[in-house]
C-alpha cells in the first residue's frame, strides 16, 4: 500500500529545466486543486474555509475537484479507519504527480483523540500510509489554521513566502 | 395507556413476566423478562398494536449476554423494555427482521459486535467492521471470532447481473455527505436495488465509554454528531443528570435549551444548503454558511469552540452566558427571520427545485413504525412526534411552540419543515431569553467522580436529525458498564433501500440528501 504514488514523486521528472522549474512551482503553488472529500468534523471546516468569510479563493485554491485525476492536494479531514485505509490510498494513487498532502486535526495527524488502549478501527496518523507536507493541529483546528496550511505548502513548493506572518498581539 | 398495554399483555400473552418501572427513575414504563420460545409472541403483540422499535442492543453480563428491545408508541408516550437472555457461549436468538424491518441491522450489528447469531436472518454480513478484525469488540472478555463468521466478513460481491450494472455511490462521494457507501444496482438511470454500506467511520464510541469517566467521556458525543453536537452533548449530560438524581438550576435549563436551538439553528442553515447544492444549485450555499458564521460566533464566546462545542457539564454549564450572548443572540434572530424572505425567493420558489424534490422519495405513514425513523423525516408524513414534546427535557415543558408536519412525506416536506423548524426555533429563542431567570448556573456539590447506583436507564432527547436514545448501564462504579447511543441517522438512512427502489439516480441523489445524514452519528 502507498508505494505507487511516493515512487513517483521521488523520481520526478527526467529532464529538469531549472528556472522553467521555478515559475511553474510558482503557478503550482497559487492555484492549487484540492479534491472534494469529506470524513468526518473537520470536513465542515474546511467548507467553512472555502465559504464567503474566509474564502479560500483568496490564494487561488478555490477549486475543489471531486475527482482525484484533476486535483493536486489532499486534505485529509477526519479520522482514518481501516476500513477507510485502502481507499484513501487508492484516491492518492490516483492524483497525478506531483501531489501534496496536507492532515488536517488531530485524528490525522495521530489518532487524536480516538486513541486508547484496545482500539481496534482507527490508523493512528495518517503518515504511516501517504507521505504527509503540512500538519494542522486542532479538534477540529480553526479555517485560519487550514489557511495557514496553504501558505506553509507554498513555502514548501516556492521556496519562499508570499504572505508575511502575520503579527503577534497577545 | 400504560396501564391498557400492561393489561393487554398480562391478558393475551400468558406466562410473560412482566413488571411496571418507574418512569422517572429508569425512563421506561414497563419492563418484560421474555423466553426465547415467546419473544416473537411479544414483538408481534407490540407490532400488531402500532408501537415501533426504537432500539436494540446487547449487554454483556460475562455469564450471559442480555438483549433489550425498547418499544415506544409515536401516539402516546409508552416505553417499553423487553429484556431477552442468551448463553455467552455460542449465543443465538430469533431474529425479529421479518416483523421490524429495521432490525435487520440492529441484529447484524449485534452479531458482528457481540457474536450472537440470529436464526433465519437473511443477511448476517458485517455491517460495520473491517476485514481484519480477529475478536467481538463489545464483548468484556476477548472472545476469537468464529470459522462460520470469518466466512462472512467482505463478504459482499456483487453478483452477476447482465441485465444492468453497479454503482458504488461512495466511500468517497461528494453527495453522501461523508463516507457513507452505497451498492446501487442499475437498470439503466433506474435503481433496482440500494445496499448502504456502513462502518467507513466508525470510531469506537461505545467501546471507549466502557474506558472512561462518565467525566472523560464528555468530549465525545460532539465529535459523534459534529452538526448537533450541543444537542449530543445534552443527551449524554442529561441521561448522567437523571441517573445520579442531579437537580439542575432553572437558569441553566433555559440557557441549555437557547443554545441547543441555536445549534438545531446551524444545523438546518447547513442542510439546506447542502440539499440544494447536491440538487445543483450552488449559490444558497454560499448564503446558509454566511447564516451560520453568525451562530459559530455566538457559541463560541461562550463555549470557546467552533464546531464541537462541549459546553454542558453534570448539573449545569462549563460558564454563564453574559450580556453580550444575550444581544447577539437576540440581534441574530432579527437578522435570519429577514433572510427567510430571501431563501424562499432563491429556493422555495424555484421552479427548478420544485420540480426536482416535489413528489419524489415518499415515505408513506404506515411504513413508518417498520422502520422507527424519527425527526423530520417523520414529522413529514404527517405524525407530529417530536421528543421535545413527548418527553420534554430541558426547559421546553415551559415553552410553548408548534410542530410542523408535512402531508405526504415527500422531499419537499422534509425540507419545508426544516425551514418552519429554524422558524419555530428562533421564537422558541426568543421566549426563553424572555423567560431566562438569574440565579446559580451550575448545581453545587457535583462530585468530580461520579459514582450512579446499579441500574440501568434510557433518556431521549430531540437532536436535529431526530430521536437520539442514550442507554446507560451502570455497576455502581465510575465508569459506565455499557453505554449505548441509539441515533436517527441509522434509522433514517435505513428507509432509503425502500424509497430508492426504482427511481431514477438523480432523483435518489435528491432522496440521499434530504435524510440529512452525518456519518460518524450513524457509524459511532
Amino acid at each position: 500500500m502507498g508505494k505507487g504514488g511516493f515512487y513517483l514523486e521521488t523520481k520526478g521528472p527526467i529532464i529538469k529545466f531549472a528556472i522553467a522549474e521555478k515559475f511553474i512551482n510558482l503557478a503550482r503553488a497559487n492555484s492549487i486543486w484540492p479534491m472534494t472529500f469529506g470524513l468526518a468534523c473537520c470536513a465542515i471546516e474546511m467548507m467553512a474555509a472555502a465559504m464567503a468569510r474566509f474564502d479560500i479563493a483568496r490564494f487561488g485554491a478555490e477549486v475543489f475537484r471531486p475527482s482525484p485525476r484533476q486535483a493536486d492536494l489532499m486534505i485529509i479531514n477526519g479520522t482514518v479507519t481501516k476500513k477507510m485505509a485502502p481507499t484513501i490510498v487508492t484516491l492518492f494513487e490516483q492524483m497525478p504527480s506531483p501531489k501534496w498532502v496536507i492532515a488536517m486535526g488531530n485524528c490525522a495527524i495521530s489518532g487524536g483523540p480516538f486513541v486508547f488502549e484496545g482500539q481496534y478501527n482507527i490508523i493512528e496518523g495518517i503518515d504511516k500510509l501517504i507521505p504527509v507536507d503540512v500538519y494542522v493541529p486542532g479538534c477540529p483546528p480553526r479555517p485560519e489554521g487550514l489557511l495557514e496550511a496553504l501558505m506553509k505548502l507554498e513555502e514548501k513548493i516556492t521556496g519562499t513566502r508570499r504572505f508575511p506572518i502575520p503579527e503577534q498581539k497577545w | 395507556m400504560v396501564k391498557t398495554v400492561f393489561d393487554d399483555i398480562k391478558n393475551t400473552l400468558k406466562g410473560v413476566e412482566i413488571s411496571e418501572t418507574s418512569y422517572d427513575e429508569r425512563g421506561y414504563h414497563l419492563a418484560i423478562e421474555s423466553q426465547k420460545a415467546n419473544i416473537i409472541n411479544i414483538v408481534e403483540f407490540f407490532d400488531g398494536k402500532g408501537f415501533y422499535l426504537e432500539d436494540l442492543c446487547c449487554v454483556d453480563y460475562k455469564d450471559y449476554l442480555e438483549l433489550v428491545y425498547f418499544f415506544n408508541n409515536h401516539k402516546e408516550l409508552c416505553r417499553v423494555k423487553v429484556a431477552l437472555k442468551v448463553e455467552s457461549d455460542k449465543p443465538a436468538a430469533p431474529t425479529i427482521s421479518r416483523i421490524y424491518t429495521i432490525a435487520n441491522w440492529y441484529e447484524r450489528e449485534i452479531h458482528e459486535f457481540f457474536g450472537v447469531y440470529f436464526e433465519n436472518h437473511t443477511n448476517l454480513t458485517y455491517l460495520f467492521l473491517h476485514d481484519e478484525i480477529d475478536c467481538y469488540p463489545l464483548r468484556k472478555d476477548r472472545v476469537p471470532v468464529t470459522e462460520d463468521d470469518r466466512r462472512l466478513l467482505n463478504s459482499f460481491k456483487p453478483e452477476e447481473y447482465e441485465d444492468g450494472f453497479f454503482i458504488n455511490l461512495g466511500p468517497q462521494h461528494p453527495s453522501t455527505h461523508g463516507v457513507l457507501r452505497v451498492v446501487v444496482k442499475m437498470d439503466g438511470e433506474y435503481i433496482v436495488s440500494a445496499e448502504p454500506v456502513l462502518g467507513y467511520l466508525h470510531r469506537m464510541h461505545e467501546k471507549m465509554a466502557e474506558n472512561r469517566s462518565y467525566l472523560q467521556f464528555l468530549p465525545n458525543p460532539p465529535r459523534m454528531d459534529y452538526l448537533g453536537a450541543l444537542n449530543y452533548n445534552l443527551g449524554h449530560v442529561t441521561t448522567v443528570e437523571k441517573l445520579c438524581s442531579i437537580t439542575v438550576p432553572e437558569r441553566a435549563q433555559y440557557i441549555r435549551t437557547i443554545t441547543a436551538e441555536l445549534n438545531r439553528i446551524s444545523s438546518h442553515l447547513l442542510w439546506v444548503g447542502a440539499f440544494v447544492a447536491d440538487l445543483g444549485g450552488l449559490t444558497p450555499f454560499l448564503y446558509t454558511f454566511q447564516d451560520r458564521e453568525h451562530i459559530l460566533d455566538i457559541l463560541e464566546g461562550i463555549a470557546g469552540s467552533r464546531l464541537t462545542y462541549c459546553y454542558f457539564r453534570f448539573g449545569g454549564l462549563y460558564n454563564d452566558v453574559d450580556d453580550a450572548f444575550i444581544d447577539a443572540t437576540k440581534q441574530f434572530i432579527k437578522h435570519l427571520r429577514g433572510r427567510f424572505g430571501m431563501y424562499e425567493k432563491l429556493v422555495t420558489k424555484n421552479v427548478i427545485f420544485i420540480n426536482r424534490v416535489k413528489g419524489i422519495g415518499i415515505l408513506e405513514q404506515d411504513k413508518v413504525p417498520k422502520y422507527g425513523c424519527s425527526g423530520p423525516v417523520i414529522r413529514s408524513t404527517g405524525i407530529p412526534f417530536d421528543i421535545r414534546k413527548t418527553e420534554p427535557y430541558a426547559a421546553y415543558d415551559r415553552i410553548g411552540f408548534e410542530i410542523p408536519t408535512g402531508t405526504i412525506g415527500d422531499n419537499l416536506d422534509r425540507y419545508m419543515i426544516r425551514i418552519r423548524e429554524m422558524e419555530i426555533s428562533l421564537n422558541i429563542i426568543e421566549e426563553a431569553i424572555e423567560k431566562l431567570p438569574s440565579g446559580p448556573f451550575k448545581a453545587e456539590k457535583v462530585p468530580k467522580k461520579l459514582k450512579p447506583p446499579k441500574g440501568d436507564i434510557y433518556h431521549t432527547v430531540e437532536s436535529p436529525r431526530g430521536e437520539l436514545g442514550v442507554y446507560i448501564v451502570s455497576d455502581e462504579t465510575d465508569t459506565p458498564y455499557r453505554m449505548r447511543w441509539r441515533v436517527p441517522s441509522y434509522s433514517n438512512l435505513m428507509t432509503f433501500p425502500y424509497l430508492a427502489k426504482g427511481e431514477l439516480i438523480s432523483d435518489a441523489i435528491a432522496t440521499l440528501g434530504s435524510y440529512d445524514l452525518v456519518i460518524p452519528e450513524i457509524d459511532r
